[in-house]
């Protein structure tokens, strides 16, 4: 069991690195340009000078799927610190504080709950104006009571333990000992969550890309491609294929990092309890 | 018992309140004036007005709030400014799409994930758990608009079996209705089935490390017995919770899948109305699916108390 | 002859390896006879139980014999030993708050048995269920068999787990700790109940305990354990009369008093089983060890039915 606990961990850092490699790569250099049209080329199969092929304007299909890693990313990664930054203080808050407090913050995150995450992204990017910009608020958005609900649940049982009591009876305040005590104990809890939120905040700013309202053209993306392949389906069918490959990738090695993180932290998480 | 409900009931219409206001303010709040909408850029100052009060736009919010509310608790959803019919109608005719969609891919999900968790729970360390739970971890990690195009690729494109896409409606006789919801329905059951697997793995496991379930067993239940009948329906709470949440999930799944699929259902006409600021059929619409959600969720909760005992008392 | 257990031996895995956690255990029980294992936590008391029901956990090794009416239970298909389990033999175990179903009546809990070794209606199950609660003091008219667990007392819940239990009638009863996890004054009700079922039915009773005042007053002959060996064993009046073996006189000493003076502790612990000192594995706690004590394993010795496992045991008084 262990051994399978570490090669959920190192898989998944390897998959996670691997991608986060290619996404700073393609910052400096991908192999074509890619926004470079090149109708003559265009639909090509896989071949050296273009190993995933082309699309319908004849783009390289590897250097876009490299620049939409980058995009990507980048929406789901702002996505998270959004949705932590806000949530974690505003659950750490409702832990501290307790009581109405504490009813108001987590009745709000019901509520919140209430609304298909997705639909209301949905919502948000197409009447606040489609972009990555507005892809990155809109997904970071449903994080924040995630993030508040967990932080919430871990931190008031660190509250509840003898040596935040004796800081209390020192005379620490509900903010020091939220710094100094609460969110050192219940960080690991923290970035196992963060891992699953990176994961479906990828899967979010796909959906939002291929209905258009994510990265806007010509910036390439990878749920933009796949919308883009769906037309040429019949015709190139491996198309559909690359983007999606790019996607689940990055989210499986997400979800092994979270796997791995979760049971390597476990017996600390458990303490912690 | 009654308590219970009477509680339960109260928190319900109490969220229900709390997220029809919310959707209200929002919709109020988002950039977009229906009737410079409706007229165009070019309108002059004074039509606007007149259309603005003709539609009760110029009211006080409360006094909108109140009418809207009125209206949705007489069935009077208001009037599409796009598609000139009652939101009511739009509705009616999507919800027939949309809704079948739903119970059906939440059928197939539950259908798919119970028996794969238990088994793989049951044979846990084993090479089957290791083979189902390696298939479940890459099903979670598909996003299913993706996996709907691969479905068309293989079962449209390559093995002309089932239709790429469009609905040919229920006129057109059931089982070509239901033929054109089975790659949308599997689209979107596929990954919710993978995490649902999972869960149920690790509750039944859970509860298979119980005094009870060995007391099970030291009065002759066989092994499988044992795991059926008292490991099964113990492992059931959190499976049902999350049966509830994925609902939402399957709301939000739709809005995508409809416009992969191209099914004129609740999503793709809430994503219409949204590209066209059609705000009345928007906050309808968004409404319904909040209210939708938290009526699931009421009823799993229910359905939970139904299971277990201990969750019948007032104060759970 | 009914219940022989003959030189059993278990080993489980851990961590990679079978280590054993029962050596060697041998005893009889008849009908309308009553066996007590005595022991700390770890000695192999409740191993011992498991293995009579088969019900050890994966992995485990299994050595010796379970003689049932002739039958051997370690050599049964497993189909055949559940109609065993339940039927030919009840258990009880230690914790009443878990040992049941949660999420099923107390009633169906005891009919369960009925209608599976049975055949019994369910009409006829919940009837005979209900006669069950009764006599083992939970009267339906006062404590309805509709009633769900976590509506009941501990003590309560262990009558039920005894009612599902004693439900078909089996020809003998293990009770694994049947009141350790009870109240003091609720611990003397449910064992009168038992030695009171016992007598009434004439099924063999074998008691788990850590608690040797409870044997004294409850069973006819007693194995006291100690590291997964028996190191002392014979009829209860013979062993507690001449208690030959150290470590029975440290559990005699360290028993619950009655009259409130302090139990005295035996020193150390029980060795963990991959880290068993070679020789006698009491010989690290004794006071009487010698260092012949370290070197070679002693057997069960004495000519009689009362024999002990010391190379050094106090003498008869």
């Amino acid at each position: 069991m262990t051994a399978l606990r570490s090669r959920n961990l190192i898989l998944g850092a390897g998959i996670t690195l691997l991608m986060a490699a290619v996404a700073l790569v393609s910052l400096a250099w991908t192999p074509y340009a890619p926004t470079a049209i090149d109708i003559v080329h265009k639909l090509a199969a896989p071949s050296l000078a273009h190993p995933f092929g082309t699309d319908h304007l004849g783009r390289d299909v590897l250097s876009m799927i490299m620049a939409g890693a980058s995009s990507s990313l980048s929406v789901a990664l702002i996505a998270v610190v959004v949705g932590a930054g806000l949530g974690v203080p505003l659950g750490a808050f409702a832990a501290a504080r307790g009581g109405w407090i504490d009813d108001v913050v987590m009745r709000a995150c019901d509520l919140a709950f209430a609304f298909p995450a997705l639909l209301t992204a949905v919502m948000i990017t197409a009447l606040a104006g489609p972009g990555a910009g507005n892809a990155m608020l809109a997904i970071g958005i449903f994080n924040i009571p995630v993030f508040a609900r967990i932080t919430r649940g871990a931190a008031r049982s660190i509250w509840a333990r003898e040596f935040v009591m004796a800081a209390r009876t020192a005379g620490r305040g509900d903010v020091a000992i939220t710094v100094l005590h609460v969110l050192p104990n219940i960080a690991a809890v923290l970035l196992v969550q963060a891992t699953i939120q990176f994961a479906l905040a990828i899967v979010a700013d796909a959906g939002l890309s291929y209905v258009g309202l994510g990265t806007q053209p010509p910036n390439p993306s990878w749920g933009r491609m796949l919308n883009d392949a769906q037309t040429y389906i019949w015709r190139a069918p491996l198309l559909a294929v690359f983007p999606g490959v790019a996607i689940t990738l990055s989210v499986l090695g997400l979800n092994l990092l979270g796997d791995g993180l979760q049971d390597w932290l476990d017996p600390r998480l458990r303490r912690g309890r | 018992m009654t308590f219970y409900l009477l509680r339960r009931v109260a928190i319900l219409l109490a969220t229900l309140l709390a997220a029809s206001i919310v959707v209200f303010v929002v919709l109020q709040v988002l950039p977009g004036d229906p009737a410079a909408l409706i007229l165009g850029t070019g309108a002059r100052e004074d039509t606007l007005a007149a259309l603005r009060h003709q539609l009760g736009l110029d009211a006080p919010m409360w006094l909108r709030y109140a009418r809207w509310l009125g209206g949705l608790l007489s069935g009077d959803f208001g009037t599409s400014f796009t598609y000139h019919v009652p939101v009511a109608e739009l509705v009616r005719q999507r919800v027939l799409v949309s809704l079948p969609l739903a119970l059906f891919a939440i059928l197939l999900s539950t259908a798919i994930a119970i028996p794969v968790g238990v088994a793989a729970a049951a044979r846990r360390g084993g090479a089957a758990d290791a083979g189902l739970m390696g298939v479940a971890q890459i099903g979670v990690a598909l996003p299913n608009f993706w996996l709907g195009l691969l479905l068309i690729l293989l079962f449209a494109v390559r093995l002309p079996w089932l239709p790429a896409s469009g609905f040919p409606g229920w006129d057109a006789g059931l089982w070509a209705g239901f033929r054109a919801l089975i790659l949308p329905a599997l689209a979107l059951a596929l990954p919710q089935a993978a995490i649902l697997a999972r869960v149920t793995r690790a509750a039944v496991i859970d509860t298979l490390g119980e005094d009870f379930v060995r007391t099970a067993r030291a009065k002759g239940l066989s092994r499988p017995a044992a795991l059926w009948r008292h490991a099964v329906p113990n492992a059931l709470i959190p499976v049902v919770t999350l049966i509830g949440l994925q609902f939402s999930f399957l709301l939000a799944g739709t809005v995508i899948i409809e416009n992969v699929f191209t099914l004129p259902g609740l999503g793709r006409l809430v994503f219409q109305a949204i590209a066209q600021r059609d705000l009345i059929v928007v906050q309808d619409l968004v409404v319904l699916l909040a209210g939708s959600v938290i009526v699931v969720n009421f009823l799993v909760d229910l359905a939970a108390a139904w299971i277990d005992p201990r969750l019948r008392r007032a104060g759970a | 002859m009914m219940l022989r257990v003959e030189d059993l031996t278990v080993a489980l895995p851990m961590r990679g390896q079978l280590v054993p956690v029962l050596a060697g255990v041998s005893f009889t029980l008849d009908r309308r006879d009553s066996v007590g294992l005595v022991g700390e936590s770890g000695s192999g008391k409740s191993m011992t139980a498991l293995a009579i029901m088969g019900l050890l956990p994966p992995g485990a090794r299994v050595a010796g014999r379970v003689m049932l009416d002739g039958r051997d239970l370690l050599a049964l298909p497993e189909p055949d030993l559940c109609g065993v389990r339940g039927r030919r033999i009840g258990m009880v175990f230690q914790e009443p708050m878990t040992a049941l179903n949660p999420l099923m009546s107390i009633g169906a809990q005891v009919a369960e048995p009925l209608r599976l070794h049975l055949r019994l209606s369910r009409a006829e199950a919940d009837a005979r269920a209900a006669r069950m609660l009764d006599r083992v003091g939970l009267d339906p008219a006062r404590i309805s068999p509709h009633r769900y667990p976590h509506q009941l007392s501990g003590g309560q819940r262990q009558r039920v787990v005894i009612a599902a239990a004693l439900a078909c009638g089996p020809d003998l009863l293990v009770a694994d700790e049947p009141t350790t996890a009870l109240d003091v004054t609720v611990q003397a009700q449910v064992l009168a109940l038992l030695a009171d079922l016992a007598a009434e039915t004439g099924m063999g009773l074998l008691l788990i305990t850590h608690d040797l005042g409870v044997v004294s007053q409850t069973v006819a002959n007693v194995l006291v354990m100690y590291a997964g060996r028996v190191v002392e064993q014979g009829p209860t009046d013979s062993v507690f009369g001449g208690m030959a073996h150290p470590y029975t006189r440290a559990l005699f000493a360290a028993r619950p008093a009655e009259s409130g003076a302090r139990p005295v502790q035996i020193p150390g612990q029980v060795p963990d089983p991959l880290h068993r000192p070679p020789g006698c594995a009491f010989a690290p706690r004794c006071s009487r060890a010698e260092p012949d004590c370290g070197q070679q394993a002693p057997t069960l010795a004495g000519g009689g039915p009362h024999r002990a496992a010391c190379l050094h045991p106090h003498a008869a008084s």
